[in-house]
């Protein structure tokens, strides 16, 4: 290869970008039905969740957490139960973490600390 | 070429039976999943216990690996394959893997090899097989750390990741791409933002994948963030507490003059409304307030502070402590 540290200037960019059922499978190589189970789990939220599937929109969040969920079934071989109580905690360990990076932040601060 | 001790990477002894390498594999994948450990490498990690297993949990490659351990490895670490050594159940001959060889090591292709095949980068490496002819590049997701003041105000950043290309024989060969990247101003941690095009290119002329990038704040000295909220502690002093001032307080990127309140205590918190991160809900900036006394007290000072103590006999602080 000989442009391996090629760079490119790059226009941006669509944070609010949305991916219909079908797009989303056509990203993730996967099923619409796994995708719906996944809904009916509660792993991961269309936008807006109409009861038509073919309506469903989800966003680049949402996008990232069913890859992230199909990484984890197929490394792991996890169930839909296992799975969704996974990422749930695995979420709350996020959110802790980012809490306690916080309040040690805070702590630093009133105790006077570099 | 080094030689990859399996047993070594799984902790295992070279008599372990089926059951317990299954068994140390499904804990060490759990423990280095990419998704799941915080640990640095953690994606490396992964990858070797995985090749590893792939060999060790299929009696015919394990046989071939011990017995290529007997002879291939040489004292100083490194390996050479014995001249006319051929697998019987690489992937070469249509053996079938669950696993993506494609990213698995030198010393497995040069073993097994034969059949190096296409998968995603995942930063780490994640991967999918696909053989269809004409397919969607793979979407690449990366991440990146900003500054505060950065994702404040939008900025320029470069963003190096991996992507599978496939090269002339067709075989997925991973890349270093790097791109100069425009961040909107307001980022929030765990916002992404998309790239068109910029994944890994399609096959039979397919589009390109996108890049997907997820922002994180870098740990600031002085500010820590709250959702939209940013906090910082500012210390001020005794008699600012007790007469009331007006001081500089830094925000991201710029400087306010804050009120404080006379009689203020340490811990109070002040809302800068509107001074936290940008958006369509702009978050505030709350200061906490933290009365510092100085190093040393000239005479003067302290005499001051007699006479003080003296005037202020009557308050004690601590009389929800019943003392």
């Amino acid at each position: 290869m000989t442009d391996k540290n090629r760079t490119l200037s790059v226009e941006l960019m669509e944070p609010s970008a949305t991916f219909t059922l079908r797009e989303v499978c056509e990203r993730g190589d996967c099923h619409a039905e796994f995708v719906i189970k996944l809904v009916n789990y509660g792993v991961i939220a269309p936008m807006d969740e109409t009861p038509e599937a073919r309506q469903w929109q989800f966003d680049l969040q949402t996008l990232a957490r069913l890859r992230k969920a199909q990484r984890l079934q197929r490394d792991l071989k996890m169930n839909l139960p296992g799975l969704a109580m996974s990422l749930e905690l695995l979420d709350e360990v996020r959110d802790m973490q980012r809490q306690i990076d916080r309040l040690n932040n805070q702590l630093r601060g009133l105790l006077g600390e570099e | 070429m080094d030689f990859k001790d399996y047993y070594a990477v799984l902790g295992v002894s070279e008599s372990a039976s089926p059951e317990e390498i299954k068994k140390v594999y499904r804990k060490l994948a759990r423990k280095y999943h990419p998704d799941v450990s915080k640990e640095e490498n953690a994606g490396d990690k992964f990858k070797d216990v995985g090749e590893a297993y792939e060999v060790l949990k299929d009696p015919e490659k394990r046989a071939e690996y011990d017995e290529l351990k007997k002879y291939g490895a040489r004292k100083d670490g490194s390996f050479q394959r014995p001249p006319g050594w051929k697998s019987a159940s690489g992937f070469g001959g249509g053996g079938y893997t669950e696993a993506d060889a494609g990213q698995f090591s030198d010393f497995f292709e040069e073993i097994f090899g034969g059949g190096r095949r296409g998968g995603a980068g995942f930063g780490a490496g994640f991967g999918s097989q696909r053989h269809t002819m004409r397919m969607r590049g793979e979407d690449v997701n990366a991440r990146l750390a900003l500054p505060l003041e950065e994702a404040f105000q939008g900025c320029e950043r470069q963003v190096s990741f991996n992507v599978q290309e496939a090269d002339a024989q067709g075989r997925a060969v991973p890349r270093q791409k790097t791109l100069k990247v425009k961040i909107p101003a307001g980022m929030k941690e765990g916002q992404h933002i998309r790239l068109k095009g910029q994944g890994a290119p399609g096959v039979g002329g397919a589009e390109s994948g996108d890049l997907f990038i997820e922002v994180e704040y870098a740990p600031h000295p002085n500010f820590t963030v709250d959702g939209s909220d940013i906090l910082i502690t500012v210390p001020i002093t005794p008699w600012e507490a007790a007469l009331g001032a007006s001081i500089t307080v830094p925000t991201v990127g710029s400087k306010v003059t804050l009120k404080v309140p006379k009689g203020t205590s340490s811990g109070r918190k002040l809302r800068l409304k509107g001074k936290g991160l940008p958006g369509k809900k702009p978050g505030d900036q709350l200061v906490v307030l933290q009365i510092v006394m100085p190093e040393q007290h000239s005479e003067d000072s302290e005499a001051l502070y007699r006479e003080l103590a003296e005037a202020e006999k009557a308050f004690n602080p601590r009389s929800k402590l019943l003392v």
